[in-house]
């Protein structure tokens, strides 16, 4: 066999998804993240108010009754409120592990396949940006580009790269020197061939399972920001915006913290539990 | 063990180096004039003061010299004065540094006082339900927003029961906001001292040690500890990057008087070379500790030490 053993698989491992379904982390995380993409798809539907009319119910009532979730300062309807939040809060981590995963595997796969001086200098401020730390990149942008979502979501983005650029490198670097890559050189693959046929496919496994663990982190980190008010701002129902105005009547209606703070928790720890079970049941070594 | 230290020491210096350049490019890169957007709060400024603030700036000379400038400055430690009040930005960022550090540090302490054992208990009992509950509750930890998490220990111990001051710069007062960065951090501690301690355990010199009939405790205390905390050593600098990231938003929660609570309101106020001195300081920090953990770990491997 040799060569032909080696030769990798388009389509997802065998046994991919029974293997996920095994494993109580994936099966726990896909719910979550599934009943999550459900809210943010039906929202409308599913909100019993409208999530901005002030007045809607009295100022701070206690969740339960009319209100599952009780009202906040402006009489505004939480479950409304948190129900629409959700469709910001995965937005916001698909959009900035979008940024970070497109130009980090690009940087990562030019990089491992290029070599030489290309290499060198990509690599090389790859290591300047990551130890410059994705909070402080995400704070300059912001700092530049002025505190709204859309910046925030930018600035997690691209504070995202380095990360990604550095693990798609260490994954293309271990496909270029295996022999099906060198017998495809023999054969006279083109570049393009080469990188988007066979690099691509084969960083893709490991890719995915940073990416969805990595939604954890960027949900966290936009909602950081917006909960220092330099992202969402009002009247927007972003978790984290609404977990900081909870602060001023924490005494009086302690639900408002609660319930924000809980919604953004569940979802980080849906992405965090299936990016585990990602990971036990693409990854063979991983696997026991 | 000095190729590797000095590699490290290069590496920082260029990233210091690179800090500055972007410093200077920041102003630049603000959509509009930064003079009129800085000065925008204030009423009453007239053209010749916003032409002169551009002067001491230096924004009326070409990039290249105004880096020179900011570089010729920055070697005499000048980093310029705030836009409110015009303070010396050296002298306003040093008067927050310490407390910082001491809550980095202090949160440092808390989350490897509890992390380490924890992940050292989960590795030892593997496959066993302690193990799976430890990294279940690991899991959740990490899940936690960690200025949710304030929130909560300010509801609980400063309102609800009273026993820790809720704001302040006292010793008492740094208690709640080092436990919250402590906390959220002690989750990664566990799981990375577990993983550790796994591989070293399956290796062939556990195995002999084991083999050669020496008592568990020796074994576990002498090889599997000892060359298992190394990884944790090397994870000590990036958490430290973290833990400083993370000050940001704790020292707003519990308005604690650091670098972080100071860049946030410099944010709001437009007060650029605060900004600008924050980033730098920043990342002089983050690059010394790194270092120094690095050195660290140099010293304490023999695999490199020997090298």
């Amino acid at each position: 066999m040799g060569i032909l053993s080696d030769v990798p698989t388009r389509s997802a491992p065998h046994g991919f998804w029974r293997r996920l379904l095994r494993s109580p982390n994936g099966v726990v995380g896909l719910t979550i993240v599934l009943g999550l993409v459900f809210c943010a798809m039906f929202a409308e539907v599913l909100a019993p108010h409208n999530p901005s009319k002030m007045g809607t119910g009295g100022r701070f009532l206690p969740p339960g009754g009319d209100f599952f979730l009780g009202t906040d300062e402006f009489g505004r309807d939480m479950l409304s409120r948190i129900l629409h939040g959700s469709r910001i809060t995965l937005l916001v981590g698909a959009v900035a592990v979008g940024i970070s995963l497109t130009t980090g595997m690009l940087v990562g796969m030019i990089a491992a396949f290029w070599r030489g001086w290309v290499e060198a200098v990509l690599m090389r401020s790859t290591d300047v940006l990551f130890s410059f730390t994705e909070t402080l990149i995400a704070l300059s942008f912001v700092a530049v580009l002025g505190p709204s979502l859309q910046n925030a979501v930018i600035a997690v983005g691209v504070a995202g790269i380095p990360f990604y650029a550095r693990t798609c490198y260490s994954a293309a670097l271990v496909e270029t020197s295996k022999p099906y890559f060198e017998a495809s050189i023999a054969a006279g693959a083109g570049p393009a061939r080469l990188v988007f046929v066979h690099l691509l496919p084969n960083v893709l496994p490991t890719m995915i399972v940073v990416a969805t663990l990595g939604v954890s982190t960027a949900i966290l980190a936009a909602a950081g920001l917006s909960f220092l008010g330099l992202g969402a701002q009002p009247p927007t129902s972003e978790w984290g915006y609404m977990l900081a105005g909870s602060r001023d009547y924490i005494n009086r209606a302690p639900w408002l913290m609660t319930i924000p703070g809980l919604a953004i928790a569940i979802t980080v720890l849906g992405f965090n539990l299936l990016g585990d079970g990602l990971r036990t049941s693409l990854d063979p070594v991983e696997r026991r | 063990m000095w190729r590797f230290i000095g590699t490290r020491v290069a590496m920082g210096a260029l990233t210091i180096w690179v800090t500055t350049m972007l410093v200077t490019l920041l102003i630049h890169a603000v959509p509009g004039d930064p003079v009129q957007i800085m000065y925008a709060q204030s009423q009453g400024t007239t053209p010749e003061q916003i032409e002169q603030v551009r002067r001491s700036l230096g924004l009326d000379r070409s990039i290249p010299v105004q880096y020179l400038m900011y570089l010729e400055r920055l070697f005499q430690g000048d980093l310029g004065n705030t836009i409110r009040g015009g303070q010396p930005v050296l002298e306003v960022i040093m008067q927050r540094l310490p407390n910082t550090l001491v809550l980095a540090v202090a949160s440092m302490f808390i989350a490897i006082v509890i992390g380490v054992p924890i992940g050292f208990l989960a590795a030892y009992r593997e496959g066993t339900i302690v193990d799976i509950g430890l990294m279940v509750l690991a899991i959740a930890g990490i899940s936690m927003p960690h200025f949710w998490l304030g929130l909560m220990l300010l509801f609980f111990f400063a309102l609800e029961l009273g026993w820790l001051p809720v704001s302040g710069n006292g010793p008492m007062n740094l208690i709640l906001p080092a436990l919250t960065l402590g906390l959220s951090n002690a989750a990664i501690f566990a799981r990375l001292t577990r993983s550790s301690m796994i591989d070293v355990m399956n290796q062939d010199f556990v195995q002999t040690a084991f083999a050669k009939g020496l008592p568990k405790a020796i074994v576990l205390r002498r090889h599997v500890l000892r060359a298992g905390l190394l990884p944790v050593v090397t994870m000590m600098g990036l958490q430290f990057a973290f833990m400083m990231g993370g000050a940001i938003v704790v020292e707003n929660i519990f308005s604690w008087n650091g670098v972080g609570r100071m860049a946030v309101e410099a944010i709001f106020q437009r007060d650029y070379p605060i900004i600008q001195g924050f980033i730098l300081t920043f990342s002089v920090v983050v690059v010394v500790v790194a270092i120094a953990v690095d050195a660290l770990y140099a010293v304490l491997d023999p695999r490199i030490r020997r090298a």
